[in-house]
């Protein structure tokens, strides 16, 4: 079940290439979705299609199985957003940025305290929006995209601004949101570090294509399979006519021995076999891809 | 009204709290009667006058709109108007505000009314401006006596009906031209630009077609005491309905909403 889905998004502007080539976008219900891609790959362009702030120009987008078109206001009832950089009205304190959009959302007014506890500004009293900070700002937003208690939360780098610690805050504060009230959440970034503790799901935007859709097990594992042994011997031609009776897709490469890794029972009688044949063994090591270079890799 | 526009409508006139066009209104509206104010302090001969025309609130009435329709009030509209729709440009909200579950007409009508509402203070805060600018110098200088002449309030209301509706369309026009432009300047060089012409054009046969001319043509009819070739009213009326619509028009047509 998918609360977002889209079938053959294409986009583009007139006079430009297309920003958006046949995305099949799947986040599933309950989710915590990472859409990865670097700047400009279509990110935000798919974000504000999701939203209609972009009219549609080919294929098809649900959300929460309702298609957009004619069921606009009944789809943003349930969805909390926050688009780029934070949108707010300056010249306005934070409980009145929250008042205005307490009433657009008719929810109840004491929600407005709830969430500004939640993002931790609820002392930032008289101060207008306008001289806060860009940390606070993008908390401000997120209290906005809570304010009506949401099932769905569609974040476009949420994090930019903030300072470590809150990165950590608000990344705890997603999770609970996710676990407690089973929120769905779309999260943008282009640093897979920022969210990889965070995600269920992961989405890999590239020059406006999907490279990559998935759990984040799944990358995972891709990880794996990636992963190699090299092993550096003062015999390389001998050392890899050894080695491959035990693992036969071994190669040498760098001047080095180079197989994808065997059980540790046969990386074991391999060191056996090379000092067996008087083979020094100088090195042994895996080299596993972490799971930014796979990352970096697919939006190559 | 449904209570979406309702809640629409309230949310637009929280925004306006604080806002650079709240101001403007306050001072737009408050102008005319302090200048007033002061000539009269400095210059009670020029208020005896008015004393003595035997139609004080009438003569007052004028004196207070001629500077106001010809000038201060369209250029007010325009900045006005700008400054409101600016909001959003300028906090980069239009896409947080169409990514709300509300209508783009609730967004597009409320924002309408809300000037016009502006409007009407502006008038309420004129009128009571005009109103006080005769009482503060008559009652500190001696030789102007208090104005206590009955108001005649059908008059003072249905000039002020006229010119209300003579400002519409400009807010119609004005509206229209800002939702298209992020860039401040141009809409507020258009505006600007519409209220000259129209004041170049007075003399013009045709000047009852330019819409931004209305005030002031309201103005030098009202003033003259002319019939006037053209129901302006009528004009503004039709003027107002076809901006507001092509501006609502334009707005939910735009492709790109934020």
């Amino acid at each position: 079940m998918y609360c977002v889905e889209t079938r053959e998004l294409s986009h583009g502007f007139a006079g430009h290439p297309a920003v958006l080539n046949s995305i099949n976008m799947q986040v599933p219900t309950g989710s915590i979705y990472g859409f990865l891609g670097p700047n400009g790959a279509g990110k935000t362009t798919t974000l504000r299609l999701l939203l209609g702030l972009i009219s549609k120009q080919q294929g098809e987008i649900m959300l929460f199985n309702k298609t957009l078109k004619g069921n606009r206001i009944e789809i943003l009832k349930q969805t909390g957003t926050m688009i780029e950089s934070p949108s707010l009205y300056g010249h306005l304190t934070a409980t009145e940025n929250l008042l205005l959009y307490q009433k657009l959302f008719q929810c109840q007014r004491s929600r407005i305290k709830e969430v500004l506890d939640t993002v931790g500004l609820s002392n930032t009293g008289n101060k207008k929006a306008g001289e806060f900070s860009l940390g606070m700002k993008q908390r401000l937003s997120l209290a906005v995209a809570l304010l009506h208690n949401p099932s769905l939360l569609i974040l476009d780098e949420p994090t930019n601004g903030l300072d470590p610690n809150g990165i950590i805050e608000i990344r705890d504060l997603l999770k609970k949101l996710n676990e407690t009230l089973a929120v769905s959440i779309i999260i943008s970034s282009h640093l897979l570090s920022e969210i990889e503790k965070l995600v269920t799901h992961v989405g890999i935007i590239s020059k406006g294509s999907m490279v990559f859709q998935g759990t984040l097990e799944s990358l995972v594992n891709k990880q794996q399979q990636n992963a190699s042994l090299v092993v550096d011997t003062s015999n390389l031609q001998l050392s890899a006519e050894l080695a491959r009776q035990f693992v036969p897709a071994a190669t040498t490469g760098n001047g080095k021995l180079i197989m994808p890794i065997p059980a540790k029972e046969t990386i074991a009688a391999i060191n056996h076999a090379f000092v067996k044949a008087g083979i020094d063994v100088y090195e042994m090591s895996t080299n596993k891809k972490d799971l930014e270079s796979i990352f970096m890799e697919l939006i190559k | 009204m449904n209570n979406s526009f309702i809640n629409c409508f309230s949310a637009e006139w929280i925004k306006k709290r604080r806002s650079f066009s709240s101001w403007l209104v306050l001072a737009g509206g408050l102008f005319v009667p302090v200048v007033s104010t002061i000539i009269f302090l400095v210059y009670p001969k020029q208020l005896m006058a008015i004393h003595n025309s035997g139609h004080f609130w009438e003569g007052l009435f004028q004196k207070s709109w001629q500077l106001m329709a010809i000038m201060l009030l369209p250029m007010g509209i325009v900045l006005a108007v700008s400054l409101i729709t600016q909001l959003e440009f300028k906090n980069n909200t239009w896409k947080q505000l169409h990514a709300s579950p509300v209508s783009f007409s609730n967004i597009y009508f409320s924002k309408l009314l809300v000037l016009i509402l502006m409007l009407l203070q502006l008038f309420v805060l004129f009128n009571a401006g005009i109103w006080i600018s005769a009482w503060i110098p008559s009652l500190l200088i001696s030789e102007i006596p208090l104005p206590m002449y009955t108001i005649n309030f059908g008059y003072i209301l249905r000039e002020n009906a006229s010119y209300f509706l003579c400002s519409l369309p400009m807010v119609a026009i004005q509206y229209l031209i800002s939702l298209q432009f992020k860039n401040f300047l141009v809409p507020v060089g258009a505006g600007l630009a519409l209220t000259i012409g129209g004041l170049i054009a007075l003399t013009w046969k045709y000047i009852y077609m330019i819409p931004s001319s209305y005030t002031a043509l309201y103005f030098l009819q009202s003033k003259d005491n002319i019939a006037p070739a053209h129901d302006l009213q009528t004009w503004s009326l039709g003027y107002f309905l076809f901006f507001s619509l092509l501006g609502y028009w334009l707005y939910i047509s735009r492709k790109v909403k934020g």
